[in-house]
């Protein structure tokens, strides 16, 4: 009786002991099941949820130079230029400036672009304005905030990665080495705020403020397309109090994690390791000023008939922003963030390699992902990816002349990229058929180039005339042999590349491949080291300058360490971009473009490979999307209907419990048995 | 006692400085400085800022003292660490004590209770396969915890994503939040996969604890005097196998403070496990260094306590 009581006494020990445990986990989810990760408070709001893998380096507009930094950067800073968000080419509108910059070419070949500022704008409310005038949270922005950042860009401490193309603005450089010298030579003068250091050294000579609300800036030589530098924030108005008080000391964060700026939004929350919040900005100018109806403030008119068919000219004449508020919780792991997607929990996404199949079929949604009223948008990145040959190199460059020009024609003649494209990146990417991507002035959607029309028998023909045969170099009587030097390590990256050497195999080419990290393959490049090598280049502007000047011989990598790789040099091809390049858009400059292209099909300096494609996927409640291309945040374009999301999200996340029962009987079928086996073993 | 902490410390001393070279060895083998600044500057940065930035963060000197015994980057690296400079972050310029001190608490936050549930699911399970040994209950539990413990973490991870986060809907796939409302439903995913890929390996151990402890001498003659399995079981076997539990506890416990690098990795937690896994993907070699260095001095103090609290379970135990 005594052995049986002790027995049950155990069980009964063992039986609590689960429950105190039963009763922990219980009690530490007061929450309960779902798999909700926003408090349900926020249901009804217009909140935009969004993802990002990791935080940006740096927020400050002089430095921040990629699509992770501009997706906070450019919501939160305002220039004075934007692009419109409907039409395609890209279009400068006027941002914070009353109208497009006034051009006016001076006597001595300077050229000057006047912009005026609007009135009445002010900055983000912020503690930093209050270091001179206590208890102030904001002030108006003048032309000066705009000269102040100009010369940020120029300060070598700051380490701009523009300081290029701002150099064409006058005394720049001047001022910049005038700058450091002084701060060498002086140490009290490098001790002082830098405003007023800027300010003794009276500025950069090419920017003046003619009145508090104008702003000249004089270029040295034309250059055009500082308007699009314009229109990006490395130029937006600064507010030297921000610099100055956020400089990381006494609490106080460092003026790289904490923007002040002029744009729709404010980041009213950053914690660069797990989320940030972007908040409607009360001081904007489209919300205090509605009756201007600027054009960067309201919603465009007008636009391409795909837009009127997608639904994107109903908002014509809404004032902007139109939803209150941007999350964006940090995703590492694509499969998590896809997954959220799939819940409702984030508002857009990408496709993930993984699940493309189930997502695309025949290059439309599949009809799972159209039943839950998910929209697919296509767009071609303003960009492009190519085989470069080296012109300095003997063999495959300018000093093999014809035969050079022969070889490379017939290696451009075999790279299949739709192929590539299909195997590597789930056919994603157009193939490219010049430098210049569509979206950009001088793209023509009809141009074949004949040089990249894959044809093997060709290729072997020109192989013949190049002195190859059968890919035979006759001065070994072996294989040719040349060296691909690539910069990506890793297997998925070989694979690809050796697609390329299978490609010229098939012409008797024996190709081998050098991969190293990318800063020993930019330092080859520098050297002159390289044969044949993978390259490529994303637009800082939409401007067939951008991406042409890539083969300008000024901007050779080996003599003038440019981004020009391939070395190429051509006299005509030199002429026609120097004209091309101050030239406005029109039939003479579109006629310089196509010879340079004609160059191009000729001299082979580049096979070019493809314009990447980005497939994005938005819930139906998701309104006003349109890709820009380039790297620009539109969130003040973006509307979304938070009832819809809230009924969506509730259908589809009903946590399914019965498995949970179904585990808890099994536990106990599997324990009692024994439990009395054991009572009656000691009865 | 105190020489022998004295000693101990000692020996620590130099398994830092050896784990600092190496890391230094290791890193510097695979990286050059000009990665590090590639890496934080982007690939456009032009060769000026690149330089810029070298000088700014101290990568301008060589790596090695034979090259300039006054100024490199090896003396400086033993410097910074053993004073405790550990300045910023060579990724985004951010304070590395600041980073330290924002992961300090969502790791604390995930691997305190998964400690503390880890315990209290191993021991009594532990105990019921021992208390049940050569049984059916036994034997599957053994089956169990093999398998448990051949399962890569990985699966796991994935597995409960896609089960318990995205087919039964019961809980977040991954994310953090630092409210107390919502912190629970973040940290069941992860900790029911910690548990899981835990408690095998643990169960296994403890239950070979418990049998030794089980077939000694006072066991036997508990059992003469008539004490039931259960009080022998919760009274005697557990009791007098508090050494073996009380290292393998010990020993976890500076862990709890370095992160569990892969469940806050793949589940989104800001903790100081996934600043390590930032700084190894960024080339970060301050922020790796640092968390290198506070991980090894965590190890070796973890050591040190552990065998210093044999003495508070046992009695027997001298320090010599």
């Amino acid at each position: 009786m005594r052995a049986r009581s002790e027995a049950e006494g155990a069980g009964g020990r063992v039986g609590l002991l689960s429950l105190v445990i039963v009763c922990f986990v219980m009690s530490a989810f007061p929450s309960g099941c779902s798999n909700n990760p926003y408090p349900p408070t926020r249901e009804g709001e217009k909140v935009l949820y969004s993802s990002f893998v990791d935080a940006p380096r740096t927020l400050d507009p002089a430095r921040a130079y990629n699509t992770r930094a501009h997706a906070i950067t450019g919501a939160v800073y305002d220039t004075l230029l934007k692009y419109h968000f409907l039409k395609r080419p890209l279009e400068l509108i006027p941002g914070l400036a009353v109208s497009l910059p006034e051009k006016t070419e001076l006597p001595d070949g300077r050229v000057r672009y006047r912009f005026e500022l609007r009135r009445d704008l002010l900055f983000a409310d912020d503690a930093c304005f209050g270091l001179d005038r206590p208890g102030q949270r904001t002030r108006e922005v003048v032309a000066a905030d705009i000269a102040f950042q100009l010369a940020r860009i120029a300060d070598a401490e700051v380490g701009s990665p523009v300081i290029e193309p701002f150099s064409n603005i006058d005394g720049f450089q001047e001022f910049s080495r005038a700058l450091t010298a002084r701060r060498e030579a002086d140490p009290g003068f490098a001790a002082r705020p830098v405003h007023e250091q800027y300010a003794e050294l009276g500025g950069i000579p090419g920017v003046r403020t003619p009145s508090s609300h104008v702003l000249d800036v004089i270029l040295h030589r034309p250059y055009p397309q500082i308007r699009y530098w314009f229109a990006m924030e490395f130029s937006t108005p600064v507010p030297w109090e921000a610099v100055e008080y956020y400089d990381g000391r006494g609490g106080r964060p460092r003026f790289d994690d904490h923007p002040v700026g002029t744009g729709p939004y404010v980041l009213s929350e950053y914690s660069k390791r797990s989320r940030y919040v972007l908040e409607r900005s009360k001081n904007w100018y489209g919300v205090r000023h509605p009756e201007w109806k600027a054009p960067a403030a309201t919603y465009p008119s007008e636009g391409e008939e795909e837009d009127r068919l997608a639904g994107r000219l109903d908002y014509a004449g809404r004032t902007l922003p139109f939803i209150d508020r941007v999350e964006v919780r940090r995703e590492k792991e694509s499969i998590p963030r896809f997954n959220k997607f799939l819940q409702g929990y984030y508002d857009a996404s990408g496709i993930i390699k993984e699940s493309f199949d189930k997502v695309v079929q025949e290059d439309a949604l599949s009809p799972e992902m159209k039943a839950r009223g998910i929209a697919l948008e296509k767009a071609v990145s303003p960009d492009v990816f190519y085989i470069g040959f080296n012109f300095d190199d003997p063999v495959v460059g300018r000093a093999g002349g014809e035969r050079s020009r022969k070889l490379r024609q017939a290696m451009s003649r075999v790279i299949d990229v739709e192929e590539f494209t299909r195997v590597f990146n789930n056919g994603r990417g157009v193939p490219a058929q010049s430098p210049i991507p569509p979206g950009i002035y001088g793209y023509d959607p009809d141009y074949e180039n004949p040089a990249r029309r894959v044809d093997l028998e060709r290729a072997k023909q020109l192989m013949v005339e190049a002195g190859y045969p059968g890919g035979i170099d006759p001065e070994t009587g072996e294989a040719l042999r040349l060296t691909f030097d690539s910069a990506d390590t890793s297997s998925a990256g070989l694979t690809k590349v050796q697609f390329y050497v299978s490609a010229w195999k098939r012409l008797g080419i024996d190709v081998r491949v050098e991969a190293t990290n990318y800063n020993q393959f930019l330092e080859k490049l520098r050297n002159g080291a390289h044969q044949v090598f993978e390259s490529g280049w994303v637009a800082d502007y939409p401007d067939p300058e951008n991406f042409l000047f890539l083969l300008w011989s000024q901007m050779g990598k080996s003599k003038f360490g440019g981004p020009n790789a391939t070395n190429f040099s051509n006299a005509r091809f030199d002429e026609l971009f120097v004209s091309m390049k101050t030239r406005e858009n029109g039939p003479r400059r579109m006629a310089e473009i196509r010879e340079m292209l004609r160059i191009l099909e000729h001299e082979r300096p580049w096979i070019e490979l493809f314009h990447r494609e980005e497939y994005s996927l938005y819930h139906g409640w998701v309104r006003n999307v349109k890709p820009m291309g380039i790297s620009m945040p539109t969130y003040q374009y973006r509307d979304l209907d938070p009832v819809l999301r809230a009924q969506r999200r509730r259908e589809w996340n009903e946590p399914i419990v019965w498995p949970a029962w179904v585990l808890l009987g099994a536990a106990v079928l599997v324990v009692l048995p024994g439990i009395r086996t054991y009572l009656k073993e000691r009865q | 006692m105190g020489a022998y902490v004295l000693r101990r410390l000692s020996y620590g001393i130099g398994v830092v400085f050896g784990v600092l070279f190496l890391l230094f060895i290791l890193f510097f083998t695979v990286t050059k400085p000009d990665d590090i600044a590639r890496r934080a500057l982007g690939e456009k940065a032009p060769p000026e800022v690149i330089e810029q930035w070298k000088i700014n963060h101290g990568y301008d000197r060589p790596l090695w003292p034979w090259q300039d015994w006054d100024d490199n980057l090896l003396f400086d690296h033993y410097e910074r660490m053993l004073t405790f400079d550990f300045g910023l972050s060579d990724a985004d310029d951010s304070p590395i004590t600041e980073r330290i001190a924002s992961g300090v608490g969502p790791s604390l936050s995930l691997t305190v209770p998964l400690l503390v549930l880890g315990i209290l699911v191993a021991i009594p399970l532990s105990l019921l396969v021992a208390f049940f040994r050569e049984t059916y209950i036994d034997r599957m539990g053994v089956f169990l915890c093999v398998l448990a413990m051949s399962v890569s973490m990985l699966l796991y991870i994935i597995g409960a994503q896609f089960l318990i986060g995205k087919v039964l809907r019961w809980y977040p796939i991954s994310g953090f939040d630092s409210n107390l409302l919502m912190l629970p439903r973040f940290l069941a995913l992860p900790l029911i996969v910690g548990v899981l890929s835990g408690v095998g390996g643990d169960v296994r151990f403890y239950r070979t604890v418990f049998l030794e402890e089980s077939s000694r001498d006072f066991v036997r003659t508990a059992r003469a005097k008539g004490a039931s399995e259960a009080r022998i079981m919760t009274r005697h076997v557990l009791r007098n196998a508090m050494i073996p539990i009380l290292t393998n506890v010990v020993l976890a416990i500076p862990f709890l403070f370095t992160g569990a690098l892969l469940l806050e990795a793949f589940f989104g937690i800001p903790g100081l496990g996934s600043i390590t896994v930032d700084a190894i993907a960024a080339n970060d070699f301050s922020t790796l260094r640092t968390m290198v260095f506070i991980g090894s001095l965590l190890f070796i103090l973890g050591q040190i306590a552990t065998d210093l609290s044999y003495g508070l379970v046992d009695p027997r135990v001298r320090f010599e």
